[in-house]
């Protein structure tokens, strides 16, 4: 395994213009995070969980600072060529799953491979892979509406893992689960995590959910708080 | 890059397909806009066809001065000859006309008397396609009908009719390349005058062909001069220039109707937007999904305009074979003054109706899928 964390914030700042006012959810915060762990972000409302997310997801690009990820420096990237790293680096998984409902369980996982060049073939085995390890092969042809809420949100777990992304970040994902269903998705990104070695970061507002990560930050008013090794 | 192109067209057709009810009442209204839209260019492009010279015709149409209407015009038989006497003539043809109804119609009924034994020699191009010239040249009452006559009445070879207070029997059925003859009845000359007021040895009109498609003008003029001192002067003008004036009220009635298709196609392209628009209203999280998956921005640029492309071609289709299916099917024609026009479609129009609905398609999604693009990932995500 390569010693280098897969993720290096280096005084990562974040302003946002609401009017005149400047609003600035992220302050020179500095974070590493190793190949391979499991991190659970914790923090009051608007302490800026989200906004660290979207960052680290390439979706939002910061104001200040350097985010390296698997050695690249992606606040560097321009538009097109992150869309492209996104679709190779990271899987985002949301808290209200975000499946498109006219799509099957199959297609709406496929989403991710459609702008690769796999053949067919290549694809429907990935999807299919992709749906067998969230256990949701039997679901296949299943609407969104016709799932469970846990059901859905292991779809939308299988859509973030097809493109075998080494990242996985997670905002809130049992956030809108029952105890059961919120267990089985927990046990299953602990799953990736140690035996596929995909690195995750979660943000959470429940502490149960906190205990299935490797490490648990606190965020408030953008900065970290304190860092805490779990017990694994 | 063209198959990842593809694969997202058919994911704009899956959100088209399972959205059914939505596409469904679009696609409705852009077929309806471009049924009308092919109808109307059908009807213009018919009357173009029929009225425009062309420098390759070579008819002309001999009708008695002032005189407007066959029932009004009259002119001695005996001009035939005198006629073909004329330098540049090639040949020439009586015609006797008798119409059901002298108005504006859609439904005409128009008989031409002709010599029996001069038809085929003055027009050789009419094809008999069904029945022979040889039963109908025996037969005082029989009848040829044009291929289009036949079909919208329903008539074939053996078949007795009544119309225009004649009664005729079909011999056979004949196919023209001038869509004017396949919507008349030929019958014989004589049996025609016996059973018309103007009685035998008056005839309608003369048709004229001439040597050379260039003498066109200068053989009119020397007819009309030949018997311009007579009691029957005439007034001789190349056939499309003798049906525009004939059927000048119907034809500006008939140019009026463009201003129907271009209001269907304005319609059909605010259908589309609206619909488009809304579309992407609802959508706003959906794109903001896939650009977090890795979908770059033109990506949800193209899913869009493909939508608007499917949405617009799959409606202009049915609406344009619709149109298409109506027209050769029910055969309309319209006429005036004993002239009949057959609203023809054509394999152009076809085309630039399906081109037309593609454009509309694609031009009404421009914006929406701009406005898509445009649209920041995040605060779509959080909205
Ligand atoms: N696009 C934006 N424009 C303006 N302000 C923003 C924007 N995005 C986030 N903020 C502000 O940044 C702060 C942090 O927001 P963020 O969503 O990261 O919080 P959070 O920790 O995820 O909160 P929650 O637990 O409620 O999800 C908030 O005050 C929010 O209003
Ligand atoms: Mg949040």
């Amino acid at each position: 395994m390569n010693a280098s964390p897969l993720i290096h914030c280096h005084h990562l700042t974040k302003h946002y213009r609401k009017g005149k006012q400047q609003v600035t959810p992220l302050q020179a915060l500095d974070l590493k995070v190793p190949r391979g762990e499991f991190l659970a972000l914790m923090g009051p409302s608007g302490s800026g969980k989200t906004t660290l997310l979207n960052l680290i997801a390439g979706i939002d690009s910061p104001s200040e600072g350097e985010l390296i990820i698997d050695g690249q420096d992606i606040s560097q990237l321009s538009r097109g060529k992150l869309s492209r790293w996104r679709a190779q680096h990271v899987g985002y998984i949301f808290q209200l799953y975000h499946l498109i409902p006219v799509l099957s369980a199959y297609e709406n996982v496929e989403l991710p491979l459609l702008l690769d060049s796999f053949s067919g073939r290549e694809r429907r085995e990935r999807v299919e892979l992709a749906l067998r390890l969230v256990g949701l092969e039997d679901r296949m042809h299943h609407k969104p509406k016709e799932l469970s809420g846990g059901q859905e949100q292991r779809v939308a777990i299988a859509r973030a893992l097809v493109a075998d992304p080494p990242l996985l970040v997670a905002d809130e994902p049992t956030g809108d689960l029952d105890r059961d269903a919120a267990a089985s998705v927990l046990q299953l990104l602990q799953e990736l995590s140690r035996e596929h070695g995909k690195t995750i970061v979660m943000v959470t507002h429940d502490p149960k959910a906190a205990e299935a990560a490797d490490r648990l930050l606190h965020l408030e008013k953008g900065k970290l708080l304190e860092s805490e090794a779990l017990p694994a | 890059m063209i198959s990842q192109a593809l694969r997202l067209s058919r994911l704009a057709g899956k959100q088209l397909l399972r959205h059914r009810l939505r596409s469904l009442l679009t696609l409705f209204g852009v077929a309806a806009g471009l049924f009308l839209f092919t109808a109307v260019s059908s009807l213009q492009r018919s009357l173009d066809k029929a009225t425009r010279l062309e420098a390759t015709d070579s008819t002309l149409v001999v009708y008695r001065e002032n005189r407007f209407c066959p029932s009004t015009s009259r002119l001695p038989e005996f001009y035939e000859e005198e006629i073909r006497a004329i330098p540049g003539v090639r040949e020439v043809i009586p015609i006797q006309i008798t119409v059901n109804n002298c108005n504006a119609s859609l439904d005409v009924i128009s008989f031409r008397g002709v010599p029996p034994d001069q038809l085929a020699r003055f027009a050789p191009e009419l094809e008999i396609i069904d029945g022979s010239l040889s039963d109908w040249q025996a037969r005082s009452d029989g009848a040829l009908l044009g291929k289009y006559f036949a079909s919208r009445r329903g008539l074939a070879v053996g078949d007795a009719f009544e119309a225009a207070g004649l009664k005729v029997q079909v011999s056979g059925i004949l196919d023209s390349p001038e869509p004017q003859d396949n919507n008349v009845a030929y019958v014989q000359l004589p049996f025609l005058q016996q059973n018309s007021s103007s009685g035998l040895g008056t005839v309608t009109q003369f048709n004229v062909r001439v040597e050379a498609p260039e003498d066109l003008e200068r053989v009119a003029k020397a007819i009309d001069q030949r018997f311009r001192a007579e009691s029957e002067p005439t007034y001789t003008q190349p056939e499309k220039a003798f049906i525009a004036n004939t059927a000048g009220e119907l034809l500006s009635l008939a140019a009026f109707t463009r201003w129907i298709g271009l209001g269907a196609v304005l319609a059909v392209f605010a259908l589309l937007g609206n619909t488009l628009l809304m579309v992407q209203r609802g959508r706003v999280k959906e794109n903001a999904v896939l650009r977090t998956l890795g979908y770059p921005a033109p990506a949800i640029l193209w899913l869009v305009l493909s939508e608007g492309a499917l949405l617009g071609l799959s409606g202009g289709l049915s609406g344009v074979l619709g149109a298409m299916f109506m027209l050769q099917w029910r055969r309309i024609s319209m006429g005036t003054e004993g002239i009949a026009l057959t609203v023809e479609s054509d394999p152009r129009i076809l085309i630039s109706g399906l081109l037309l609905a593609l454009g509309l398609g694609l031009f009404a999604s421009l914006w929406p899928a701009w406005i898509a693009m445009k649209r920041p990932v995040v605060e779509s995500l959080r909205s």
